[in-house]
């Protein structure tokens, strides 16, 4: 419970918390209480997620929600922090992860706070291209708020004079992109979360067709003009 | 100068000090205000205290919070612009914000937390032999994902799986459970839909062991001999389907009618 408390710190106190990381207070064990609160979130998100389709999916989806959010972490964290260094920024790669784990926590935070919804629905429907969308739309939102508070945080810890404001801000938001494309792509790649019906439990789905297509595939069968391949 | 009138002044100027201070504190976000314009606008300001207690002495009793009201009714600060100013730096607070005292979220994080997991266990109990919970107990309808592999039936009795986007008949209910099928997966669909698919080769479970050049079909949960290749071919069935299997299991399953039906005496593998 006592790495839970650095929720509190972040959502509450988050200017003094970025000042933290910029001046680079107990940065380990930050990103400890962060890693163990998301990887807490996600495992509960992903179990209710799962738990529309079987018991095997919900401990399944338990397992790969934290393995997508922190896959994508480690894949795009290298990015950011070299385009930052090649525009003058002195932060250290630490910092970087740091602040990118405090935008994965909120998201995790967010979530959680979802969750009573998604069993809300997952008791009351069975729709599966609803269930899936109405996934989506969460995932989007907190998404969001996640990278908000890591472009309120960057500009805080960057805040040292040295780096191009101007330059800087276009890497995190080219850099936003590339999170939300590689962090789609992947959780496409490690589908299923949530289990379509009528297929059998399955830890990995065949590749095939792409994360946007089938998003607007659903959208056409909840309106009656498509069906999803 | 007498001594009042000095103090007067002096109260003046330190009403106009508080202000300043107070109207500085209030700006603490906003853009630094270049020095030089800050010194002159100062000078500026007690000048016309100065001017306007004068004033207040020769003519009508003004009081001191009407002198500094009237002098800083149109502050000359206003008019001054910023010193290289960048919008985003307001968010950037200047003064380290006080930490807000806490609301011990993580207890409330930790019960929510406990509360969830629990709901998932219970959601995930199974309610009946069937293995339904909580979780899957709404029997509306549900979403096709029309893919292969999917296994479904129309109003009659067929059993079909979608393989390269046509339907393939599962030819008994051996080759049902051969092949690993479960109720379960049947999903019910309106026989238009069923009619959109083009038919592909029926699935039948076809057996042969090594040791033996004969083949057989499984049906009914007997062995039905296939007399030659040219009935084989002729049924339709395809070489590719011929599973191997051991040949003392193939021996233990009885025998069913050959086909064709008048081909004889079924030989044994």
């Amino acid at each position: 419970m006592k790495d839970l408390a650095i929720i509190e710190t972040i959502l509450r106190n988050r200017t003094f918390f970025f000042m933290e990381i910029r001046d680079g207070i107990d940065l380990p064990q930050k990103m400890r209480a962060m890693l163990v609160s998301s990887l807490i979130f996600f495992a509960l998100f992903g179990a209710v997620m799962g738990s529309t389709h079987s018991l095997w999916q919900a401990m399944s989806s338990a397992v790969k929600l934290p393995v997508l959010f922190l896959a994508t972490l480690f894949i795009c964290a290298p990015t950011l922090y070299f385009f930052n260094i090649l525009f003058g920024s002195s932060q250290s790669l630490t910092q970087n992860v740091t602040l990118i784990l405090t935008a994965i926590t909120v998201t995790a935070v967010l979530l959680l706070s979802f969750a009573p919804i998604i069993l809300f629905f997952l008791l009351t429907t069975s729709q599966y291209q609803f269930f899936k969308l109405l996934n989506v739309a969460i995932f989007s939102i907190s998404g969001w708020m996640g990278i908000l508070f890591l472009s309120h945080g960057m500009r805080i810890v960057a805040a040292d004079g040295a780096s191009d404001e101007s330059a800087r801000r276009w890497v995190l938001r080219a850099w936003m992109f590339l999170y939300a494309f590689v962090g789609s792509q992947l959780a496409w790649t490690i589908r299923p979360f949530i289990g379509a019906p009528s297929i059998p439990f399955e830890l990995f789905r065949q590749l095939g067709g792409n994360f946007y297509t089938n998003i607007f595939a659903s959208f056409g069968e909840i309106f009656g003009f498509i069906i999803v391949q | 100068m007498s001594d009042n009138q000095k103090s007067t002044t002096d109260q003046i100027l330190d009403l106009l000090l508080d202000a300043l201070a107070e109207r500085q504190a209030a700006r603490q976000p906003e853009p630094p205000v270049a020095e030089d314009q800050m010194e002159t606008a100062v000078a500026n300001s007690v000048a016309e205290i100065a001017e306007a207690a004068e004033q207040g002495e020769n003519n009508e009793p003004n009081t001191l919070e009407a002198v500094a009201d009237a002098v800083l009714a149109e502050p000359p600060l206003e008019n001054l612009q910023p010193a290289e100013w960048e919008p985003e730096a307001e968010e950037i607070p200047a003064i380290i914000p006080e930490k807000l005292p806490s609301i011990h979220l993580e207890k409330m994080l930790y019960q929510l937390s406990a509360a969830l997991f629990v709901l998932i266990i219970l959601i995930n109990i199974p309610l009946n032999r069937f293995g339904t919970n909580l979780a899957r107990a709404m029997p509306d309808e549900q979403s096709i994902v029309v893919r292969d592999g999917l296994v479904f039936k129309g109003s009659g009795d067929e059993i079909y799986i979608l393989e390269d986007g046509k339907k393939r008949w599962i030819s008994s209910i051996d080759a049902f459970d051969y092949f690993g099928y479960r109720w379960s997966q049947v999903a019910l669909v309106d026989d238009g839909f069923l009619e959109q698919f083009e038919d592909g080769r029926p699935i039948h479970v076809l057996l042969k062991c090594n040791t033996s050049p004969h083949v057989y079909v499984l049906e009914d949960g007997a062995k039905r001999w296939i007399d030659t290749i040219t009935t084989f071919q002729i049924e339709g069935f395809v070489w590719e389907d011929v599973k191997i299997v051991n040949c003392n299991e193939l021996r233990r399953l009885p025998d069913g009618l050959p086909i064709p039906e008048d081909a004889g005496d079924p030989p044994q593998p």
